[in-house]
């Protein structure tokens, strides 16, 4: 798989732009997945992906033929996916409450399954797990993102992130913790 | 009996850090690391990723058809084609220039080397102390900005992401220049720094006097800023020596 994508890279910048189109057949559903996992919406993630590709051509000179365009396509879209956190981070006008509190006024995240059955624990957890993913900084939850949900190595966020591996460590480390304290007191009541 | 601090538990439930059978063999002697462990797994358990919605296999083509217009095909390279007698002409011109230059080196090399070497040690020092010491002071003044930040009750602008971002690659360089020449004190400073300016640097656009709070809290700049003016004090001590010495040895 490998060899045949570099086969294919080498079609591409000797001039057949279309050989660019069977590998982003081979790998749009891991991209997808990524960024999705961290923008937890489709339609941002199907834009993560479209800009990760295009962002991939461009730099395509740069691949290193010892690399694996998998993992090179896979960290770009990582990258378009903190962007467009920071960029909805920089947009927000009312901020998330920090601790749930149901006597508190607070803005909620959009509930995306809007509907009578919503008051179910399932979709309340839902709820707070995404409202406790929001509050994470965008380093924070790409680690934990590609740590608890990707399962990849501390060295492989480090690499991807462009960071220390302790940087990185500590991104893990604190993302858990911050989840730890919004939906711990959810798992007592529960 | 030492208990788990949380990191601990943490790295263990990701098979990090430390040896498993050792982990396992503490909690089973310990109820109390036990319980934090069992609420730390439930937890975690309870956090699988969201429900990933289906693509099915013609995603990669519609995404193709989306993006295919804006892409402009590559060139092929063009073949180079050597003309051979003016080729072997121009090569053999510069390997004699080259050849020539290096005789020259070497007999400079061969009666000024003590001189020469000492001298070009202690510009190198003087440069290197010169960069680094300018590299700390760009990074006291941000932790300063940092710290004095955090108390405000607006959002807060002072280009501090923009100045952390270009502190970051430099700070990487840094740090690795520092591992290698195995100065743990400077290693560590410089790994505490990049962590906070990853987090400035990551903060998005605007960052609010909240994320600073965050930051401060979280990441103790005021004790990096401590470490990173004992470590100017350090640096700029050597590069006064370094400057004196030259002094002396011309005499």
């Amino acid at each position: 798989m490998g060899n045949d994508d570099y086969m294919l890279i080498r079609s591409v910048l000797a001039g057949e732009k279309d050989a660019y189109g069977l590998l982003v057949a081979r790998h749009s559903q891991s991209v997808f997945r990524v960024a999705f996992r961290i923008t937890e919406n489709e339609a941002d993630a199907d834009e993560v992906v479209q800009e990760a590709f295009l962002r991939g051509y461009r730099k395509l000179q740069d691949f290193d033929a010892r690399s694996n365009f998998g993992t090179w396509i896979y960290r770009i879209a990582m990258n378009c996916a903190l962007d467009v956190l920071n960029k909805q981070k920089s947009q927000t006008v009312v901020p998330i409450a920090q601790d749930y509190d149901s006597e508190l006024p607070t803005v909620q995240l959009a509930d995306r399954a809007a509907g009578p059955d919503r008051l179910l624990l399932s979709q309340e957890i839902e709820t707070r797990r995404h409202a406790a993913m929001g509050k994470l900084t965008p380093t924070e939850r790409v680690a934990f993102v590609m740590r608890h949900m990707e399962d990849h190595s501390t060295e492989e966020i480090a690499g991807a992130l462009g960071i220390a591996p302790n940087s990185a460590k500590q991104a893990v480390f604190r993302a858990v913790q911050k989840l730890r304290q919004s939906l711990a007191p959810l798992w007592v009541r529960s | 009996m030492k208990h788990f601090t949380e990191e601990e538990m943490i790295a263990h439930y990701y098979s990090e850090g430390f040896s498993k059978a050792e982990a396992e063999r503490h909690l089973q002697a310990c109820p109390q690391c036990a319980q934090a462990y069992a609420d730390l797994s439930k937890l975690l358990g309870s956090m699988p990723a969201s429900d990933l919605p289906l693509r099915d296999s013609e995603y990669g083509a519609q995404v193709w058809q989306s993006i295919q217009r804006s892409l402009q095909p590559y060139e092929p390279k063009q073949k180079r084609r050597f003309y051979w007698p003016r080729f072997a002409y121009a090569a053999a011109c510069l390997l004699f220039l080259a050849g020539a230059f290096r005789a020259g080196r070497m007999w400079e090399h061969a009666h000024s080397k003590p001189l020469v070497a000492g001298a070009e040690q202690q510009t190198k020092q003087r440069v290197v102390l010169f960069v680094l010491d300018s590299h700390l002071d760009r990074s006291e003044r941000l932790l300063v900005q940092l710290n004095h930040a955090g108390g405000e009750a607006d959002d807060v602008d002072f280009r501090l992401q923009a100045e952390a971002q270009q502190l970051l690659s430099d700070n990487q360089l840094y740090r690795q220049s520092a591992a290698q020449a195995n100065d743990p004190l400077l290693d560590a400073a410089l790994d505490h720094l990049e962590r906070v300016l990853v987090e400035v640097a990551n903060s998005g656009s605007e960052l609010t006097s909240r994320d600073i709070a965050s930051i401060q809290k979280e990441m103790n700049t005021p004790g990096l800023l401590f470490q990173i003016r004992v470590l100017r004090a350090r640096v700029s001590e050597p590069r006064t020596n370094a400057h004196a010495i030259p002094k002396g040895a011309n005499t």
